[in-house]
């Protein structure tokens, strides 16, 4: 029994169920048997991995899903060690090399290589390739990045790269040019909805129009949340209605009580109150940038319309300094006071 | 007009030849008409008390005009009057009518000044003779009452007096005043009425004067009446004179220095002889800053303030408003002197104004008492300290008092009864200094001897040649009266070693009149340089025991201590120990004492000596006295309760000075008292340290001076790093961004380098807690409100500009020389915002590290959840975190919670869906925040226990293999040791070694070794498959199934894993 996100998650591009015309495109490109590098990107929740896998199912058959995790130690210039996890199946192999931090470029280079330079020996596999699929690829450092870009072509014969990010942005344009890029849109509310609605009926839960479409709403089209959202409201009531709240994330509810905070009292006393509980956050994993979003979020709307540009603004401000940074509670706090001090002085009628 | 006064003078004496002829014959009549005056006076003096002291200074003021010629006599008498004038000019700014009057200040004053700067002799002179002179006009002033008026308020000053008699000529007529002086030389008092018009026109000068004095003339009327009235007024006038006095008491102090010779000296002998007098003349002097801040209260005082500044600026300080120049005052002028600070100064910072009060050899103490002499008084005074002022009615003055009497003062604090009692002081401390180097030099003479004896033969050339030892050796104490301080800690010492045989006898089991009986080990600690080891030295010697020491510079590993101490610890091998030392030692069965001096030093070499020696100081049988800076340190710890306690501590300047100057003497260095109390200060006590410094000192000069002693002891001084809390107290709460303060950017800056790691974290985690100094002027609550919140704001935004110049320091670039950019964004500028009291608020230890690391731990805890959760989920570790993990709380760790011991087994279900293991479980919890925070999760026991019990029972699928045995061909030869370590580290030795076999079998053929690794991946990776579909792998009780946790390797892992989940 896994959670409904994963217990129904598609295995094939045939049962795939948004973006027909791209899972059909992805499967003409597998049976073609020329199979490119690929960057894939799109949102979080928008189907990238789903597809992948079923793509690679699609390329070498159900031995892709045979899948084990391996657990290697690579070596530092600096003598550091470092424990990489690794899944693999006997086709292909997956990595984030961003779990290693500033490392990654020793991961990329030893592991690709080593993977690069042996071939197939299975005869009786599909393809002549392996394939390695990046996860993360928009977090590999630049070392690393370009590192990849001279494995790709040399190596091709023996190995294709799939890459997966949310965005191009930060990969470099060698790699980009080296790749098919596949855009993998979120699903639209309507997707999801419909989604859910599968999803419910396999489950036996009753069918609930105005729920699912809240859910997907609620979801920023993002079909992970908006399932494992569906998934919690029914967990959580026997019954579910049009009106059935929708249990926020724990983050997220700790947020809102932070923007609550803010709103109420302006104090530099508050602004302690308020650090304890972003340093919560941030300890429990929350990334700095997320944090700062979603705070913004929930403040503008409890907020008088001629601030709201204001206080987006530096929100924006803040959340470039916290990439900059290091230190990223400096600039949170930073945010609060600067937000308290423009409400205080809205609230005394000056301008700032 | 100045320059035509000095001409006007310098012309005079010339011109008036004649003039000076017919002094001369007058001075005889001064003589007694002073004679006369001074009966006047004293009568006067019957009446009111407390006009007795003026008229004595003038009594004695009398016989110094006496030597002078009368040329110069001359001159003065004119001169004064301008001085004079100025003064009285003053009186009428203060008054009502002020603006005429305040012009004719400035020019009075320009011609005050230039007086001075003609040779200082006139002005000394000058002031004498004024003396004279003021008392005829009193006496003729009498008549119009103006008496009462002088009385009330001048009493304290000569200068009062004169300028009081003067008021009143002038109100009667002004003309006469500057006449009077003159006639009074020449013809007497009686004369004076007709021959004062007569002479004052010839004169040019008078005339100058004249018109100045004319003008002010009618305010000063005024000013009259309203002195009349009230008393404070009269208080004012007194303070606007006082500048007066300054140009008076310096006339009067260097005499003493300089003119003594010329003056006969006999006079001033008897001035010093009278010692009544002379402290008394000293005593108004010393008066006269008082009077101006004669009110106790703060209001009062600061009042009184205003009006002594506006009189110094009169005189000397040109009102630039923040710093004022310091004054240059005579040597010593303070001596005898208390002042007690207290809030904050106009232009002075704290230490500075104690620094200048010591380099004239004062005294400074922190809090009033009745013996204090004043007390600064600054804005914000300490309300406890008002009160002691009121009770005890201390003067009090601001700090242009303290300049102003810094400046008046005459060397040595004149003859001041308390200058006499400290010169009383000095010159017994002289005498003591004096006896000790005697006695020492006589100790030194009887070493030598016996030395000389005992190595008759060859030595004798060694100890009569020139001593070449270190002075703190030479100096060492050889008496335990010599010791300096610390003398309670010493008698016990000397009591606890004088008393060891007798305990040893008993067990020790008595503890004696101190508790010390029980002890067989001696602790002593303190900071370096207050003589614990000449001490401890001196002690074990003074009681006939001989000294075994052991020190830093030995290795006292926990082995060595044991062994090396076996010998020397135990009473049998003590006596083989001194047998071989001599019959002399035998007879006197002399004892032992280890000295274990510097056991805080004992480091990283030392391992374990610690705790030998602690146990070794539970059962020696010799006593042991241990030194120590440090007792406080962690590693001390094994010494509590084993050791008694005899904590040192610095002693006081007074109980050091006595010393030094011993040394100094007998080393010929001529240094001031003041002076070694600076290099005292300056060492914090430390006699080594100013031993030293004397030494290297005598190398080159042979005497000091107060800025010398100050410099040397700069530059020795021990760089104190301050501790985190203590910087970021100092940096807001501690004035330096006050507007008085003088504190640098540099020094600032110099306050992050004390901890450039922390400074700025503690300023970040404390700057809320200040009442920023900037926003407290704002009166309205509202708006005061807001602007702390700016203050905030700006501070805020300031340290996150200070993260960017972290990262550029931090981060890849490396930009070290960053770092005082870095100092004022993150430290300076954040604190210049909200400087302020922190009154109300604990300063706390920065939380980011502490937050920084929970931080790392639970990342580690996603990244593991992430990694086993990855075979059947797709997110990062953000969107495991984000988005999984709040279902899975709900699931998991809420279904336990709500539903007890029914829910586990759907728990453990839905956790090995996840391949979850049981500390994934706990990392859950501990991940849950908010309204998931981990401090609110209860679980029943009963649940707790049978999650526990029936999650072991049952088998796991774990999709894990631990470290990889797969092997970048090319890296082999580097990476081996790599997977040892990993192995090793895995703790699991056997199976271990069994993978290596495997490798090395592996590494012959590379290729095969590829392809064999990927079959045997494959077969537990398919049944992982199988499993991942079938699922629910129960628990199939094989060799292996209660250890889950170990099936990680190779074969037999994947072996056991398919195992289980087959079945």
């Amino acid at each position: 029994m896994a959670l409904l996100v994963d217990k129904h998650r598609p295995r094939s591009l045939e049962t795939l169920s948004y973006h027909q015309d791209l899972s059909d495109r992805l499967k003409s490109l597998a049976q073609s048997g020329d199979f490119p590098h690929l960057l894939v990107y799109g949102p979080s929740g928008a189907g990238k991995k789903t597809r992948i896998v079923a793509t690679l199912k699609e390329l070498y058959g159900p031995g892709v899903e045979k899948i084990k995790i391996d657990s290697r130690v690579f070596q530092t210039t600096s003598n550091r060690k470092l424990e990489f996890n690794i899944v693999a199946s006997v086709y292909h192999l997956e990595i984030t090399p961003s779990d290693v931090g500033n490392y990654d470029r020793v991961v990329v280079q030893d592991l690709l290589k080593e993977v690069a330079q042996t071939q197939q020996v299975d005869l009786s596999a599909k393809q002549r390739f392996k394939v390695v699929v990046i996860n993360e690829a928009d977090h590999l450092s630049r070392d690393a990045q370009a590192a990849l870009r001279r494995t790709m072509e040399k190596y091709s014969p023996n190995l294709r790269l799939i890459l997966l990010a949310n965005s191009t942005s930060n990969i470099i344009a060698p790699i980009r040019s080296r790749t098919l890029l596949v855009r993998v849109a979120a699903p639209t509310e309507e997707e999801i909805c419909s989604v859910l609605k599968v999803v419910g009926k396999k489950e036996g839960f009753k069918d609930v129009e105005a729920l699912n479409k809240r859910i997907a709403k609620d979801s920023g089209r993002n079909l992970r949340k908006a399932l494992l959202m569906y998934e919690a409201v029914h967990a959580q009531n026997e019954t579910v209605s049009e009106n059935t709240p929708i249990p926020p994330p724990d983050w997220e509810a700790l947020i809102a009580q932070v923007a609550d905070d803010i709103i109420k009292e302006h104090t530099p006393q508050q602004i302690m109150i308020v650090r304890a509980k972003l340093y919560d956050l941030l300890t429990h994993c929350i990334p700095a940038t997320m944090v700062l979003k979603t705070l913004t979020f929930k403040l503008v709307p409890k907020v008088d319309d001629t601030l709201k540009a204001e206080i987006v603004k530096w929100a924006a401000f803040y959340e470039h300094r916290v990439r900059m940074g290091t230190k990223v509670i400096f600039h949170l706090e930073a945010f609060v006071a600067k937000v308290m001090r423009i409400l205080e002085s809205f609230l005394m009628n000056m301008d700032f | 007009m100045p320059a035509d006064i000095r001409s006007f003078f310098g012309g005079k004496p010339a011109g008036t030849p004649a003039k000076k002829d017919e002094p001369p014959a007058k001075k005889s009549q001064k003589g007694r008409k002073r004679a006369i005056v001074d009966d006047s006076d004293e009568d006067v003096v019957e009446t009111k008390p407390k006009k007795t002291t003026p008229r004595k200074k003038q009594a004695q003021r009398e016989p110094s005009p006496v030597g002078e010629t009368t040329t110069t006599s001359e001159f003065f008498g004119k001169s004064k009057p301008k001085r004079s004038e100025p003064v009285k000019s003053k009186p009428a700014t203060n008054g009502s009518t002020a603006t005429p009057s305040k012009k004719t200040n400035g020019t009075t004053a320009s011609s005050t000044k230039t007086p001075p700067s003609k040779p200082r002799t006139n002005g000394r002179t000058s002031s004498r003779k004024k003396n004279p002179p003021k008392p005829a006009d009193e006496i003729e002033d009498d008549d119009h009452a103006f008496d009462d008026e002088d009385l009330e308020d001048d009493d304290v000053f000569e200068a009062g007096f004169k300028k009081g008699p003067r008021h009143d000529s002038y109100k009667k007529d002004l003309d006469e005043d500057e006449p009077l002086l003159p006639q009074q030389r020449r013809a007497g008092r009686k004369q004076k009425p007709t021959k004062a018009d007569d002479d004052f026109e010839p004169e040019d000068e008078d005339v100058e004067m004249e018109d100045v004095e004319e003008e002010a003339v009618k305010p000063k009327a005024l000013e009259r009446n309203a002195k009349d009235k009230p008393a404070s007024e009269s208080s004012s006038t007194k303070k606007r004179k006082s500048p007066e006095l300054d140009d008076e008491e310096d006339d009067y102090a260097s005499p003493k220095k300089g003119k003594a010779a010329k003056r006969s000296p006999a006079k001033k002998k008897t001035k010093k002889d009278e010692v009544q007098d002379s402290a008394e003349v000293q005593a108004i002097l010393a008066s006269i800053p008082t009077i101006r801040a004669p009110s106790p209260p703060p209001k009062d005082g600061q009042s009184a303030k205003f009006n002594w500044r506006t009189a110094g600026n009169a005189t000397a300080v040109p009102s630039a408003a923040g710093s004022k120049e310091k004054p240059v005052g005579a040597e010593n002028c303070l001596a005898g002197l208390t002042f007690v600070f207290t809030g904050v100064l106009d232009s002075l910072d704290r230490t500075e104004g104690q620094e200048l009060v010591k380099r004239y050899g004062g005294k400074v103490t922190g809090a009033p008492s009745k013996n204090t002499s004043y007390v600064v008084l600054g804005s914000d005074a300490g309300p406890k300290k008002l009160e002691t002022i009121k009770a005890h009615g201390l003067k009090t003055i601001n700090e242009d008092g303290l300049f102003e009497l810094i400046r008046k003062l005459p060397a040595n604090g004149g003859d001041s009864k308390a200058s006499a009692k400290f010169e009383e002081k000095q010159q017994k401390e002289a005498q003591k200094v004096e006896e000790m180097a005697a006695e020492m030099e006589k100790e030194e003479r009887r070493v030598g001897g016996a030395g000389g004896k005992a190595s008759a033969s060859g030595k004798t050339a060694a100890a009569s040649g020139p001593d070449s030892r270190l002075w703190t050796a030479k100096y060492a104490p050889t008496a335990l009266n010599q010791i300096c301080g610390n003398k309670p800690a010493v008698e016990k010492l000397a009591r606890w070693l004088r008393n060891f045989p007798k305990n040893q006898r008993t067990g020790f089991v008595m503890g004696g009149a101190d508790g010390s009986g029980i002890y067989r080990a001696v602790i002593i600690h303190g900071p370096p340089g207050i003589g614990k080891t000449t001490a401890a030295h001196l002690v074990a010697e003074l009681e006939g025991y001989d000294v075994v020491e052991s020190n830093a510079s030995d290795t006292r590993s926990k082995k060595l201590v044991e062994t090396g101490l076996r010998g020397v610890l135990s009473t049998t091998s003590l006596l083989g120990y001194f047998a071989a030392d001599g019959e002399k030692v035998e007879e006197s069965k002399r004892k032992l004492v280890l000295i274990m001096d510097e056991v805080d030093g004992m480091s990283a070499g030392d391992r374990g000596g610690v705790g030998a020696l602690a146990a070794v100081c539970k059962k020696t049988q010799i006593p042991m006295i241990l030194i120590c800076n440090e007792r406080r340190l962690p590693k001390m710890k094994p010494f509590d309760h084993v050791t008694y306690e005899l904590p040192f501590r610095r002693p006081t300047t007074d109980q050091i000075r006595s010393r030094i100057m011993t040394i100094a003497h007998r080393e010929g260095l001529n240094i001031p008292g003041n002076v070694i109390n600076a290099l005292i200060e300056g060492s914090r006590a430390d006699i080594r340290q100013v031993v030293n410094m004397l030494s290297t000192a005598k190398l080159d000069q042979s005497n000091m001076d107060f800025d010398q002693g100050k410099q040397m002891s700069k530059n020795w001084e021990k760089h104190v790093i301050l501790k985190p809390w203590d910087i970021v107290t100092k940096i807001m709460g501690g004035g330096l961004f006050a507007p008085a303060s003088k504190s640098t950017l540099n020094d600032k800056t110099e306050l992050y380098f004390n901890d450039h790691e922390f400074s700025y974290l503690m300023l970040q985690e404390n700057y809320l807690g200040t009442t920023p100094m900037l926003a407290s002027s704002i009166h309205d609550p509202k708006e005061r409100k807001l602007k702390n919140l700016e203050l905030v704001e700006k501070a805020a935004e300031s340290i996150s500009d200070g993260d960017l110049v972290d990262r550029m320091i931090h981060g890849s670039q490396q930009q070290w020389s960053l770092m005082p950019t870095h100092a004022i964004f993150s430290f300076v500028r954040p604190a210049s915002f909200i400087a302020g009291s922190m009154a109300g608020h604990q300063t706390v230890f920065t939380s980011w590290l502490g937050r920084n690391s929970t931080q790392g731990k639970l990342m580690r805890m996603i990244k593991e959840i992430q990694g086993h959760m990855r075979l059947k989920t797709s997110g990062d570790r953000h969107e495991v975190r984000q988005q999984y993990l709040p279902i899975l709380w709900e699931q998991l760790v809420n279904k336990l919670q709500e539903e007890g011991k029914e829910g586990v087994d759907e728990v453990i279900d839905l956790m090995d869906s996840y391949f979850l293991t049981k500390d994934d479980f706990d990392a859950i919890m501990e991940l849950g925040i908010g309204p998931m925070d981990s401090k609110d999760v209860k679980l029943e026991t009963q649940t707790k226990a049978a999650f526990t019990r029936l999650y072991n029972q049952r088998s796991h699928p774990l999709p894990f293999m631990k470290a990889s045995n797969v092997i970048a061909p090319k890296k082999q030869a580097k990476e081996r040791p790599d997977i040892e370590e990993a192995i090793e580290e895995s703790d699991e030795g056997e199976v271990v070694e069994e993978v290596k076999d495997d490798e090395d079998e592996d590494v012959d053929v590379t290729k095969d070794k590829y392809i064999k690794q990927p079959k045997k991946k494959k077969e537990p990776a398919a049944q992982k498959g199988g499993k991942g579909k079938g699922k629910k792998a129960k628990a199939e009780v094989g060799e292996d199934s209660e250890e889950d946790e170990k099936p990680k390797k190779g074969k037999a892992v994947a072996k056991g894993k398919g195992r289980g989940k087959k079945a």
